[in-house]
């Protein structure tokens, strides 16, 4: 059986005290809805959306920077490869001018000994056959001072001034005394 | 001495161009005022060195989106459903230490207190349980689908395709369309019991320092003002983690959808 229009009215008036001793109110409901929703939006723009758009940007930058950081790493690390490859290249190639240096160092030593060792027999040579020459011109010198000399002393015994003719006459006399 | 217990209803202050405006009204006001200043302030000096301000800020945040994360479970979502879940943080914890400031329960205007926690009024959590509880169904609607999200609430088509499949699955996909009809039986309950715990919480904590200042004004009501204080920390987490779990969960595509 439906209630009737009365037990209705009662109802409702009973729900709406009920809503009315907690305090609800169509008008302030809808008054701290506004409210609500002006303060998130309040709090979204101005505090939350700005701080989380930098949060993320700093994060995008430190990841960035965390990137950088290992590519300039890698590079540093290729760098370095690269520059030892090259170190070990020009200690290898220092190694061979060196050698070869060395190795023209003792064959132009050699040369230059050889050369000088030359040179010296050549002066030695030259000075041998200067003294040669020297010891024949005083030989030949000390025998015409020799022959003068025992010309002279022939003079001296026979006191007799010699010339040519008289002393191929003198010569041929005393070689025919001692044929006899 | 008289003790004054505060009525449930807020009281009206006075009234603007025939609207009433009562002491929570107020202290929403006031909240409001707070964070346009602070908005303004972190606004304009915001920068990728930050000031003393915005380190702070940006600490709090830091570590509300470490908390959120652990329901979401990644940051994307937190980061999607933080404009509704993070202002119901910040809101609700400011306007709750705003009622426990001093002067709060003590000037008068026209014989009722001037300034009253904002939560102690069920306008304002119902509003916002209505709000969270509306978003969740608002996001649900943008992943997965308008007709995909009804379907967990009115699961008629199981129903008609049980029909080819026997007996067994007829009862199954019975049971499973009163269990849709539940579900939407507890989208309410959300709405009350987010509503209500708040509300209950706030002015519990209201009445409570109301009468412990009546009985003895000094030094007694201190702890309890601590209490309060964390208390406020508590509801705004409370509120905030909830509606984040409602807002989770009703992103989610029924398992019954899922595509193989």
């Amino acid at each position: 059986m439906d209630p009737t229009p009365a037990v209705h009215t009662t109802k409702a008036l009973h729900n709406a005290s009920i809503f009315a001793s907690l305090g609800l109110n169509t008008q302030l409901f809808v008054f701290q809805l506004i409210n609500f929703l002006v303060i998130s939006a309040i709090i979204w723009w101005l505090i939350l959306k700005p701080l989380n758009k930098k949060l993320e940007e700093r994060k995008q930058l430190i990841d960035e920077s965390v990137d950088n950081a290992k590519e300039i790493e890698t590079n540093l690390w290729e760098s370095e490869q690269k520059f030892q490859e090259h170190l070990d290249q020009a200690k290898v190639e220092a190694n061979k001018i060196i050698a070869k240096a060395t190795k023209e160092a003792g064959a132009m030593e050699n040369k230059i000994k050889d050369e000088a060792k030359t040179e010296i027999e050549y002066l030695i040579t030259q000075a041998k056959k200067h003294i040669e020459d020297e010891r024949k011109a005083m030989e030949i010198g000390v025998q015409k001072k020799a022959g003068k000399l025992v010309v002279a002393a022939v003079e001296k015994l026979i006191s007799k001034k010699m010339d040519d003719k008289k002393d191929t006459v003198y010569i041929s006399k005393v070689l025919s005394d001692l044929s006899k | 001495m008289t003790l004054k217990i505060p009525p449930l209803p807020a009281e009206v202050l006075f009234h603007i161009l025939g609207f009433s405006i009562t002491n929570t009204i107020i202290n929403t006001w006031i909240a409001m005022v707070i964070f346009l200043c602070l908005g303004i302030a972190i606004k304009r000096h915001i920068s990728m060195k930050p000031g003393k301000l915005q380190n702070a800020s940006e600490f709090f945040l830091e570590q509300i989106l470490g908390y959120f994360d652990q329901v979401t479970g990644n940051r994307e979502k937190t980061i999607r459903f933080l404009p509704i879940v993070g202002s119901i943080f910040f809101f609700v914890l400011l306007s709750n230490w705003l009622g426990i400031i001093p002067g709060t329960g003590n000037l008068t205007y026209h014989h009722e207190f001037v300034l009253r926690s904002a939560n102690s009024d069920l306008n304002l959590t119902l509003a916002m349980a209505l709000v969270s509880v509306i978003l969740s169904h608002v996001y649900a609607f943008m992943s997965i689908g308008v007709f995909t999200h009804l379907g967990k609430f009115v699961q008629i088509k199981k129903v008609f395709l049980s029909l080819k499949k026997g007996p067994i699955a007829v009862i199954s996909a019975i049971v499973e369309f009163f269990v849709g009809l539940l579900e939407i039986i507890s989208e309410v309950a959300k709405v009350i019991s987010l509503s209500l715990r708040l509300f209950g919480n706030v002015f519990a904590g209201e009445v409570l320092m109301m009468v412990l200042s009546s009985l003895i004004a000094l030094l007694v009501p201190t702890p309890f003002m601590l209490l309060e204080l964390f208390v406020g920390i508590i509801q705004a987490a409370v509120f905030a983690m909830l509606t984040l779990v409602y807002m989770s969960t009703a992103v989610e595509i029924p398992h019954g959808s899922r595509k193989h």
